[in-house]
């Protein structure tokens, strides 16, 4: 029996506030590189106008350590706990929200969070003094003694374009395919597009939705990946793009940069799919401790 | 794309001369407002009273900055989702509003009642923050303070990219 690894308290704490200090003021690199992309094969003079906008931004704002959009959302943390590690005192949730709660007064970032989702049910709104985030928090345990932190900012206006349909079996891929791509269109420019899309298929109602998550956040070698669900992302990808809604929905030749599936097994009798949107402002980082 | 310099506040007869996908470099006076703002100020002019603003001719930017940094004139600024405000909308323009900024598409009733009343909404780039925060002279908290990134403020912008979406 190996002994436990002990992860100091400190240690997760400030891995996290520097994670943030880092994704509040960039995209993720892969995500530039794709941005360049587009502007190098884009022809309208508005979109191209508006790709130069987001990469002179992402240059200012990593230069002044100033937040690439005003909203960082809510946290959204896969932790992957190896099963032969212990954090020390805990539990990984309070240390979480605190560093969270401590990078968001350091880094002044926005307070998006409120604590009472049907806001005529309180007369508390939001104390800029004292209000607080909220941290989600999905745990999985992996063997081995390391600690991975999958850390995304992630905005609210993406968020609200993520859709989840409970299909038949028989559903033809076709009609799955066209799902998305309808989810994605028809989101015009309210996800600030070029966007990111994730999609979970199969698991269940609860699963689909953390997969479609994941599949934005957690990058996965392509050898990793069944080639059959490799061929459906590059289709979706040029379906999406061929609509034209383009950049912000005005428009161009991208309106999405890329697309992520994670697929799961799932009962006979369902067929789940989730679609979750991030936009280009991709707030994303992994670590491992 | 053609690129307008332009003040605040404007008038209807300005803004007839603009076209779809111009670009304007807005200078001037802009509110900001989100979902709760706006459904104050709904409520207030239903019930007849009066507004924290002067509505007519005004520019609302949907809009929830964040703090601002010792040292800075502003937070993060960038525009919402505007189709959350379109409910509400339409009473706004017939109050006077103007000028709306934000981001995405709006319904079919509100692009009616911007053509009907002469207004102009413009989108913006959601997602680029620092440079849009280059462009602010001033910003304050204008009223309700206690409603955090909802409240209203009050910031004065000098050459604030916005390209024409419906007018
Ligand atoms: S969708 Fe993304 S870029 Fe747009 S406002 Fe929200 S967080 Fe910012």
């Amino acid at each position: 029996m190996p002994s436990l690894r002990i992860i100091p308290e400190k240690q997760v704490y400030e891995t996290i506030i520097d994670a943030i200090g880092k994704i509040y003021c960039q995209s993720t690199p892969e995500t530039i590189t794709l941005i360049n992309n587009a502007l190098a094969i884009e022809e309208d003079d508005v979109a191209k106008d508006m790709l130069n906008a987001m990469l002179k931004n992402e240059e200012l704002a990593a230069k002044e350590k100033l937040p690439i959009c005003q909203d960082t959302g809510i946290v959204v943390v896969f932790a992957d706990i190896g099963n032969q590690i212990k954090i020390e005192n805990g539990p990984l949730y309070a240390i979480v929200s605190k560093a969270v709660n401590d990078a968001w007064r350091k880094y002044y970032l926005r307070d998006s969070i409120t604590f009472e989702p049907i806001r005529c049910f309180s007369n508390h709104i939001q104390n800029p003094e004292n209000s607080q985030q909220s941290v989600i928090l999905h745990l999985s345990e992996l063997p081995g003694n390391k600690l991975e932190l999958h850390i995304s900012l992630k905005g609210g206006g993406a968020e609200n374009c993520s859709l989840l349909k409970m299909f038949n079996p028989t559903t033809s891929l076709r009609e799955i395919e066209d799902f998305i791509v309808d989810t994605v269109v028809s989101s015009g420019g309210k996800p600030c597009p070029p966007v990111l899309v994730g999609v979970g298929i199969g698991g269940n109602f609860e699963r689909c939705a953390i997969l479609a998550k994941r599949a934005l956040m957690v990058p996965i070698s392509p050898s990793e990946k069944k080639p059959e669900y490799k061929k459906m992302e590059e289709r979706l990808l040029t379906q999406i793009n061929q609509k034209g809604k383009g950049i912000q929905g005005f428009g161009g030749k991208t309106t999405a940069l890329k697309v992520s599936i994670l697929s799961e097994p799932c009962h006979i009798a369902s067929l789940p799919v989730a679609i979750n949107i991030d936009c280009h402002a991709h707030r994303c980082i992994s670590i491992t401790i | 794309m053609r690129i307008i310099k332009i003040e605040l506040p404007l008038k209807s007869e300005e803004i007839k001369m603009f076209t779809i996908r111009d670009k304007l470099l807005i200078s001037g006076v802009l509110y900001t407002a989100r979902d709760q703002a706006h459904l104050r100020l709904n409520q207030l002019i239903k019930e007849g009273k009066p507004l924290p603003f002067n509505l007519a001719d005004s520019a609302l930017f949907y809009c929830g900055p964040a703090p601002t940094p010792p040292g800075k004139v502003c937070g993060a600024i960038g525009p919402t989702t505007s189709a959350r405000m379109d409910k509400y909308t339409p009473l706004l323009l017939e109050n006077g509003l103007k000028v709306m900024i934000g981001k995405g598409e709006r319904s079919k009733e509100v692009t009616n009642a911007i053509r009907k009343h002469r207004a102009i909404y413009l989108i913006c780039v959601g997602g680029i923050s620092a440079l849009l925060s280059q462009t602010v002279v001033s910003c304050e908290t204008f009223c309700w303070k206690e409603l955090g990134a909802e409240a209203i403020y009050r910031m004065e912008v000098k050459d604030f990219p916005g390209y024409v979406a419906i007018i």
